[in-house]
């Protein structure tokens, strides 16, 4: 187990080294100018503008100097500057990752707690309405497409309800918190700003919601099948039959064991949602590393491609991890080598 | 049976939650009066006036940056800004301007000649940004500190055009020298104070950079030195809303002043209780051009087939479907007022026409075309629906476009490289002038787009005329400009490599209470202008 | 057991339903869209392509779901756009599953250098977060479905690699197979004959477990412009096209409710079948 966990980490660095390689061919071997981003259109066709930009940003290296250079410069932690923003990537990213990880663990809160509540409910009315109900609302949402499902709560809370406020996070007029999380709700709170923690939590909301609501499916069946498992268990009858009430016997009992393999597909969840938080926030013009990495994706900036696709890569590799560890916890009879 | 209730209770307390708290978020804002927010798609490549260029950088250097001189509220007038007066010597290669005695910059220290000196040489040696408005600057002499002498390579009769151009703002050039600005030959290569830019500004407007954050919001705060009357308001913010949709959305909960960038299907969808919303007309245009020399070409585009092309599209029916009909037509690639577009015929769908010149051509069968265009959505118009549109119209004559939609980087590499069979882009000027559109439109050897439509890979696309009226145009008198510009615009419909199309109308729309929204040829929207009851 | 295969949330996004009438939905609905898909050019609809009407014009008794912003009738686009999500799900889903079969098969039977090249390629893709990868892809190929459908399968295979690996040196170790080396057999014979009729099971619930989840993405790579080329009916561009309507809600409604029938419909049927092919499972 430990020497697995050992070489699973040693091994991070290596696949991010591949993956930093692989998007650094694929995006310079894409079609496209990148200067796109730095010239005006008009400079485009005038020679000695289009070589000083070049040989401004190295574009005028070969290929094989500028990886060497990039690596060198990763090594360092520099992630190059922004074609497009034309600042220091790394700092666009630990701006915008705040509003991307908001969005996350709101959505994978939203998740857990209803998808609980659900596979709690669906495997006490086994088989009934009510369970197979509740399943198919869960299935509905790792069916529906998370970009027409967010267009469609704007447009029936926010235009014809007016329950919700419109797309981004904060109302303009009201001052951002400053704060150490970068989650504007937390901070907010902190600073003990009701005006703006009640903004961020409304502007949070719906896109948490119709994000969330694509892994409740996968929590709610977990809960239910362990739910159903435990329920079957001496100790539970042994609870029943000393006159425990029937809410007593499902959350204290039951849940609390049945949460155990249900905790370890929140590291997939986490995963999951990281790739809908790209068109989630597409959709909800959520200023974070999603809609940045559309935006560098459409201007050809490879230092921002790069730099976004390293950050999703360890995302994605460290939730992986955690997943593999509890899963490892939650059974205990397998083992990784 | 309990359990469910009481589960289903607090999944509908915390939806109540969500609608208690929504209110106050979508209520009135709580901004001060002196603030004013913009929703806007703002395209900033940057922040710096010697490597800026965007519709929205106009905004931002006409309001924290002054120029040399800028047009004024006809839209079409020089007036003075920085310089009080200037005059042009009799061979029109020097233009001496004297500078306003009150000017300061946002550090307090005086505007002077060296400064218009090293930002207009800093623009012309960056070779980025709108540097081509600079290039026929020779040198700047500064014979004492309110006065300065241009000295142009060749005459230019739209220097003073050009000098009104938000991209030849004047730049404090002791702050800008020691964040590492460079106004130098070799600046190109050597000039480091870019990143310092984004976060600072260096300009005698009524406006100071307070923050910016890219996608995101740009803060503007009132310059506590400035010269003149102070504006009106106090704090101007920039909000990032990319579509015409949050925009209207950000107006109707009050939590955005002003939007410029709404659509008039969407504007005339939403009534808004406390929003205006204004149709006027703008500057901008929309166009296709054919890329005679385009390399995946299927058949040869002669001056017989492009007419053919032009006569096949349906001219309203393009306003009607892409705007629902809130624009103009447009004759050649000048907008309309600018000299020499006065009474200009305007293109006309004549079907029976492009099919008969299309039999003549050979191509009675019809041929195929690769159309490949930006992906975008500008000035209300989605290129997309536009080129669908054309798409039907020139499959009524056998013409059967193949649509590429494709990011702007695409688009550029291969319209500068293979060029584009038929491509759809779109113009806005930099001030008051044709010059700009002949120079980038024009048949002739060495414009933008003689180089676009692949014009050295085939032959005869040089219009010699257009040349000659180009070169004439530099030292005509100033009664002869527009008379010659207007045989330009002729010459370019005939050409048929540029088709505009489109001549959109603008929607300003803003909330009750704000005053001042104005769509200027100067500066897009002049903030300074701005004021809030 | 070496390795175990880490699949990815969107198998274990689909909850098991356990009974049969899942499955009977699922095909059901399954069965609806294939038949359109295969049909729809015999239908009396409107051309998909052609302004029919006036646009933008809300749901009415000649139009049911309205008319988008060039006039043509979205009800009958929608129809259309079957054709195209069906037929990317099955090309993606087969051209990944034999690829992802091939490689993983051979890795796992010869293992040695080439087998531990072909599995540092599959650890290195499946480090990307899905849709970056398909995105990165689909923009270096340029715009148009076939594009999107390579993508996807590039994306794809190495699921069904790790997969087909996991089962093959497990396999391999069991007793008819040594049996089978002990005879004699030659390798090539040992891995088609004993080793991967075995194997194909889990591939199989796997495989169709991911129609859904291909039109999903192959819907989300056109929404974000990277798919289908204009005018094509395709459900993403479509949606696409109606959120920049977005007041015009019905543009996008017809797309978006097929999408959702569709997946839920191969969701239903993916689960079903798990259920009765691999019952140990869950």
């Amino acid at each position: 187990m430990t020497r697995y966990l050992v070489r699973r980490i040693l091994a991070t660095p290596l696949l991010l080294l591949g993956v930093a390689t692989v998007a650094f061919f694929l995006s310079n071997v894409v079609r496209g100018d990148p200067l796109a981003s730095i010239l005006p259109e008009r400079q485009m066709d005038n020679p000695a503008a289009v070589a000083a930009a070049k040989a401004r940003w190295g574009l005028d290296r070969p290929l094989p100097e500028r990886y060497v250079v990039y690596l060198g410069n990763l090594a360092e932690g520099d992630l190059g500057t922004s074609f497009r923003t034309k600042r220091p990537v790394s700092r666009d990213l630990l701006e915008r990752l705040p509003a991307t990880l908001e969005l996350v663990v709101a959505a994978m809160l939203f998740g857990s707690v209803v998808g609980t509540g659900l596979g709690v409910v669906a495997a006490h009315f086994r088989n009934g309405v009510i369970d197979h109900g509740a399943r198919f609302i869960a299935l509905i949402g790792s069916s529906v497409p998370v970009f027409w499902s967010g267009l469609l709560a704007l447009y029936l809370f926010s235009v014809e309800l007016s329950w919700a406020p419109g797309p981004g996070r904060l109302d303009p007029a009201l001052p951002r918190p400053d704060g150490p999380t970068g989650f504007y709700t937390i901070d907010a709170l902190l600073a003990g700003n009701w005006a703006v923690f009640s903004s961020a939590l409304a502007h949070l909301a719906l896109p948490a919601i119709m994000l969330g609501w694509a892994v409740l499916g996968i929590i709610s069946r977990i809960v239910r099948a362990s739910m159903l498992d435990v329920l079957g268990q001496d100790y539970i009858l042994t609870a029943r039959s000393k006159g425990a009430s029937t809410v007593r016997i499902l959350v204290r009992h039951a849940l609390r064991n049945a949460m155990v393999p249900a905790l370890t597909i929140i590291g997939f969840s986490f995963a999951y949602l990281i790739t809908g938080a790209i068109l989630t926030e597409t959709v909800f013009s959520w200023p974070g590393i999603g809609s940045y990495a559309v935006d560098a994706a459409r201007s050809l900036d490879h230092p921002a491609i790069i730099g976004v696709t390293l950050i999703g890569a360890l995302a994605f590799l460290i939730a992986n991890l955690l997943t593999d560890i509890a899963y490892v916890f939650a059974n205990p009879r397998i083992h990784l080598d | 049976m309990t359990l469910f209730k009481a589960v289903t209770r607090s999944v509908a307390l915390a939806t109540l939650g969500v609608i208690a708290i929504s209110p106050v978020a979508t209520g009135p804002a709580l901004a001060q009066d002196e603030t004013i927010v913009i929703a806007r798609d703002t395209d900033f490549n940057t922040l710096d006036p010697s490597l800026s260029w965007c519709d929205t950088c106009q905004i931002y250097l006409t309001s924290v940056y002054d120029q040399l001189v800028r047009v004024g509220k006809d839209n079409k007038t020089i007036e003075p800004r920085l310089a009080t007066d200037w005059s042009v010597s009799d061979d029109g290669l020097s233009y001496t301007f004297t500078l306003d005695p009150a000017a300061v910059f946002s550090d307090g220290s005086p505007v002077e000649s060296k400064d218009v000196a090293f930002s207009l040489m800093r623009l012309k040696n960056m070779k980025a940004g709108a540097s081509f408005l600079a290039e026929g600057i020779d040198g700047v002499d500064t014979p004492d500190a309110k006065t300065v002498v241009v000295r142009l390579s060749a005459p230019d009769p739209e220097f003073l055009g050009k000098a009104s151009a938000p991209y030849m703002a004047i730049i404090n050039a002791d702050a800008a020298t020691e964040a590492g600005a460079s106004a130098d030959e070799g600046a190109d290569q050597s000039d480091t104070a870019e990143a310092w830019f984004l976060e600072n500004s260096a300009g005698s407007g009524p406006f100071v950079l307070a923050s910016y954050a890219p996608d995101d919001e740009l803060r503007l705060a009132a310059n506590a030195n400035y010269f003149r009357d102070a504006p009106a308001v106090g704090t101007i913010v920039m909000r990032e809303a990319q579509d015409a949709v949050s925009q209207m959305q950000m107006l109707q909960s009050g939590s955005a002043d002003i939007a410029m960038q709404v659509d008039p299907d969407t504007a005339e969808r939403v009534n808004a209780d406390g929003v205006t919303t204004e149709l006027v007309p703008s500057l901008n245009f929309i166009y296709v051009a054919i890329g005679v020399g385009a390399k995946d070409r299927e058949v040869e585009f002669t001056p017989q087939v492009r007419e053919a092309i032009a006569s096949a599209i349906d001219y309203d029916g393009v306003l009607e479907f892409t705007l629902g009909g809130a624009a103009d037509l447009i004759a050649a690639p000048i907008p309309p007022g600018f000299p020499g577009t006065d009474g200009l015929p305007m293109p006309k769908q004549d079907v029976d026409k492009a099919r008969k010149l299309l039999e003549e051509a050979g191509h009675g069968d019809g041929f195929s075309m690769i159309a490949a265009y930006p992906e975008t959505n500008i000035y209300g118009v989605d290129l997309g629906i536009m080129m669908q549109k054309i798409q039907q119209d020139l499959a009524q004559v056998g013409i059967e476009l193949t649509l590429e939609p494709v990011t702007f980087a695409v688009w550029r590499d291969r319209v500068g490289s293979d060029h584009i069979p038929l491509t759809a882009v779109y113009f806005a000027p930099d001030y008051y002038g044709s010059g700009q559109y002949t120079g980038f439109f024009g048949m002739a050897e060495g414009t933008p787009w003689f180089g676009r439509a692949g014009g050295d890979k085939v032959e005869g696309l040089h219009n010699p005329r257009m040349a000659e009226l180009m070169d004439e145009v530099r030292t005509a008198p100033a009664d002869a400009q527009d008379g010659l510009y207007k045989e330009m615009a002729l010459e370019m419909i005939k050409d048929r490599v540029i088709i505009p199309l489109i001549n959109p109308k603008l929607v300003l729309a803003y909330r009750d209470g704000v005053d001042g929204v104005r769509y200027a040829v100067c500066c897009n929207l002049p903030l300074e202008e701005l004021s809030k009851k | 057991m070496t390795d175990r295969v880490a699949p990815r949330p969107w198998r274990l996004a689909l909850p098991s339903m356990g009974g049969g009438w899942p499955l009977v939905l699922g095909l059901l609905v399954v069965g609806f869209w294939v038949t359109v898909a295969a049909t729809v050019s015999l239908w009396p609809l409107d051309d998909p392509l052609q302004m029919v009407a006036k646009r933008l014009q809300p749901p009415s008794a000649a139009h049911l779901l309205g008319t988008d912003a060039l006039g043509r009738d979205v009800l009958s686009r929608t129809l259309h756009g079957a054709t195209f999500s069906i037929a990317i799900a099955i090309v993606v889903v087969v051209a990944a599953a034999a690829i992802g079969i091939f490689l993983g098969a051979i890795a796992g039977f010869f293992g040695g250098i080439l087998g531990g090249a072909i599995m540092r390629l599959v650890d290195v893709t499946l480090a990307f977060p899905p849709i970056l990868l398909a995105m990165a892809v689909a923009a270096t190929l340029g715009p148009g479905l076939e594009n999107a459908a390579i993508a996807m399968i590039l994306v794809w295979w190495p699921l069904y690699a790790r997969l087909m690996r996991a089962q093959v040196l497990e396999v391999r170790e069991r007793e008819h197979v040594e049996a089978a080396v002990a005879a004699g057999a030659g390798p090539f014979r040992v891995l088609f004959k004993h080793v991967l009729p075995l194997c194909f099971t889990p591939v199989l619930i796997n495989a169709t477990m991911d129609f859904g989840q291909v039109v999903l993405l192959a819907a989300s790579l056109s929404f974000i412009g990277l798919g289908a080329t204009p005018p094509t009916p395709e459900w993403g561009a479509m949606i696409s096209e109606g959120a920049k309507q977005f007041y015009h809600w019905w543009i996008a409604l017809g797309p978006g409710l097929a999408i959702l029938t569709v997946v839920l419909g191969f969701n239903f049927v993916g689960d079903g079948l798990r259920d009765l092919l691999d019952p140990q499972t869950d």
